[in-house]
């Protein structure tokens, strides 16, 4: 059974709550920053930032809004990082609630090529190469608890739970939102777990907000690499 | 730069041909406890209300059983009717009051034009405190206004804060305030 998270941007204050909550539930340390003229800070993700709200000030029909954007890892159902790296060791899925899990042998993947074959830019790498991502609290999830992110926001904003119930509840927030916001959409609600609800074109809330094209675009020479990539695991079994 | 389903599809369609023959004869699944143990799991409950803003949310905090007692964790109670389980940014970060390198644990004073912070006991600033409230106050009090109104007041002293007291704590504050005269009386939520 999967499991999926509906943000609703429609319903987000940027109280950064999920952002708080997220570091604390997994001993993240705070970063050092600086200020950049904007609210949104830290400035971007990171190895020990999972979760950002990302906020950007933009003049729709001469109005100004400022749009929040609540950024993680979508949990692909079908994971192009995964895909990419081919070594279920370092980057597998918890076909128990669909979580997309990266482990400490990341450090051994390319580095640059994981980021990469990531459609909304999320994975991050530290000094030593290792990745890290939003786990979708996956013991949290085992142990009947929601994810941290969604347990702590007041707005109601976060929601979690089965794929299907998700799915419908979504519906029914796109339907309610499309009477304030015409252009109200659902973000890749059929390829990703994690489903935004967005009140306005999405680019104008993230570059990397829907998939975006040049990021996934897979070469040749890597679908040759991963076509091979299993036997050379199985020649280095056999040495 | 958007990427339509169709070539999403695809996308992922090129790479499951590399899996496939992974699945061929061995297999590469790998063999994980996915049910990682709960941080929380064997810890102690108290139920607690955030101190910061005058909404009153409540929280669990998490504490070892065994050791040193220390904090693990603090969230929202969802068996709270204030904010049933949510926390806004200020709430999900408790845990830092205790668990923070930074927190100071003893009363800090720095004299007029000094540069340094220098650690003082309770007592003394405590004493100090009274003794300044009263110094302030006695010099700057207004029994009567400029129209010769009775309005017994200073406005040399300001309060700030209190927003997470209960209703009795606020009366026996603002009773202490008001009879010191002070007039200038606020709260932090606004802050």
């Amino acid at each position: 059974m999967a499991y999926a998270f509906l943000i609703d941007t429609t319903l987000c204050t940027a109280c950064r709550g999920c952002q708080v909550a997220c570091k604390q539930w997994h001993d993240l340390p705070a970063e050092t920053t600086s200020n950049r003229g904007s609210f949104q800070n830290p400035a971007d993700l990171s190895f020990g930032t999972y979760k950002l709200v990302r906020m950007r000030e933009k003049v729709i029909d001469k109005r100004l809004q400022w749009l929040f954007f609540p950024d993680q890892c979508r949990h692909c159902i079908e994971a192009p990082c995964l895909e990419t790296a081919g070594d279920p060791s370092a980057i597998y899925q918890d076909g128990d609630t669909g979580a997309i899990l990266y482990t400490a042998e990341t450090r051994n993947l390319l580095t640059t090529e994981i980021i990469e074959s990531c459609p909304y830019y999320i994975p991050r790498a530290a000094d030593d190469g290792t990745l890290a991502k939003c786990d979708m609290c996956n013991d949290r999830v085992h142990n009947g608890l929601k994810p941290a992110c969604v347990t702590t926001c007041p707005t109601g904003s976060m929601q979690f739970g089965e794929r299907d119930e998700i799915l419908t509840l979504a519906d029914r927030h796109l339907q309610m939102a499309k009477k304030r916001y015409p252009k109200a959409s659902l973000l890749d609600p059929d390829d990703v777990n994690v489903i935004y609800l967005v009140a306005y074109p999405p680019d104008l809330y993230h570059e990397f907000a829907v998939a975006a094209a040049g990021r996934s675009d897979m070469t040749r020479q890597m679908a040759l690499r991963k076509m091979v990539r299993p036997l050379v695991h199985l020649g280095s079994r056999l040495v | 730069m958007q990427i339509s389903r169709r070539k999403f599809m695809q996308l992922t369609g090129a790479t499951a041909a590399g899996l496939t023959v992974s699945r061929l004869g061995f297999d590469l699944t790998p063999i994980k406890a996915h049910a990682q143990m709960l941080k929380t799991q064997y810890a102690k409950e108290t139920t607690t209300i955030c101190c910061y803003c005058a909404v009153g949310c409540g929280a669990i905090v998490h504490t070892s059983k065994q050791g040193d007692g220390r904090v693990i964790n603090i969230e929202g109670d969802p068996d709270h009717v204030i904010n049933r389980g949510s926390l806004c940014s200020k709430g999900a970060s408790l845990r830092q009051l205790v668990e923070n390198e930074n927190r100071l644990t003893e009363p800090m004073y720095r004299a007029p034009h000094a540069k340094e912070w220098r650690t003082v006991s309770w007592d003394w600033a405590l004493e100090q405190i009274a003794q300044r409230i009263k110094a302030t106050r006695d010099t700057s009090f207004e029994a009567k206004n400029s129209k010769g109104q009775v309005v017994n007041r200073t406005r040399a002293i300001a309060s700030v804060g209190s927003a997470a007291l209960d209703n009795e704590e606020c009366w026996t504050y603002q009773a202490l305030l008001r009879s010191l005269g002070l007039v200038y009386i606020e709260h932090q939520a606004r802050i």
